[in-house]
């Protein structure tokens, strides 16, 4: 991946990203954390079905 | 309910805030939920509480805890649920609930309660209602003196989101 420089400390981290979060109420970044969990789990339920469905077809041959 | 169904969760971690906050319930909320809604742009999936361990908090806690089908976290099948008296130690308990996950702490870092914590804590309004939040600082000097190596890595966001703070 590329490096985005200029924005980012020395430790790494974006600082730009900082600034979006801080702008936000609390209530918006639970939301924000909210929607990040749900689609979190979205995906790993997802990699997860694709994984059982392989071993089932795996089994089945 | 059968088993299955009660261990099938979905995540909304806000709905959880809320219903301590309407079940009266007195908590400090910390973990990385803290820092969330105080600015560092991190996600986590689960809701950290210190509770305060005096005998009807405790009470109030308990049913909450029930009315959202609170059943211990584990690696096995095995459901668990909460015992009242499981609240007054110093103990920490790990929630599975149909709202997300809840971890309840009777102590955090050094052995701090809610009563040394409360000092330390940051006041947010949430949905109309006021909660209690540890703040960057304190919840920053205990991740520095924590041997869990998660915690050690979340402290450049940390410090960084305090950092932007103080600069206003």
């Amino acid at each position: 991946m590329a490096e985005k420089k200029g924005i980012k400390n020395s430790s790494g981290v974006d600082r730009g990203l900082f600034t979006m979060f801080l702008k936000m109420s609390p209530e918006e970044r639970l939301l924000a954390n909210d929607n990040a969990v749900r689609a979190i789990l979205e995906l790993r339920n997802g990699f997860k079905k694709q994984k059982d469905n392989k071993l089932g077809s795996e089994r089945n041959t | 309910m059968d088993s299955k169904s009660k261990r099938t969760t979905s995540s909304d971690l806000s709905a959880i805030l809320e219903g301590l906050i309407k079940a009266d319930v007195k908590f400090i909320l910390v973990g990385g939920l803290a820092a969330v809604v105080q600015g560092a742009p991190m996600t986590t999936l689960d809701v950290d509480i210190v509770h305060d361990r005096s005998a009807e908090n405790i009470a109030k806690l308990f049913n909450f805890l029930k009315s959202i089908n609170a059943t211990y976290r584990r690696p096995d099948d095995k459901i668990i649920e909460p015992k009242a008296d499981d609240f007054s130690g110093l103990k920490h308990a790990l929630f599975t609930t149909r709202l997300g996950p809840l971890d309840v702490l009777a102590v955090i870092e050094e052995g701090k309660t809610y009563e040394d914590l409360f000092n330390h804590t940051v006041e947010i309004e949430f949905r109309g209602h006021t909660i209690h939040v540890l703040d960057l600082e304190t919840l920053i000097n205990l991740k520095k003196a924590s041997n869990n190596p998660k915690h050690k890595q979340q402290l450049p966001v940390l410090e960084e989101t305090l950092r932007q703070l103080e600069e206003g």
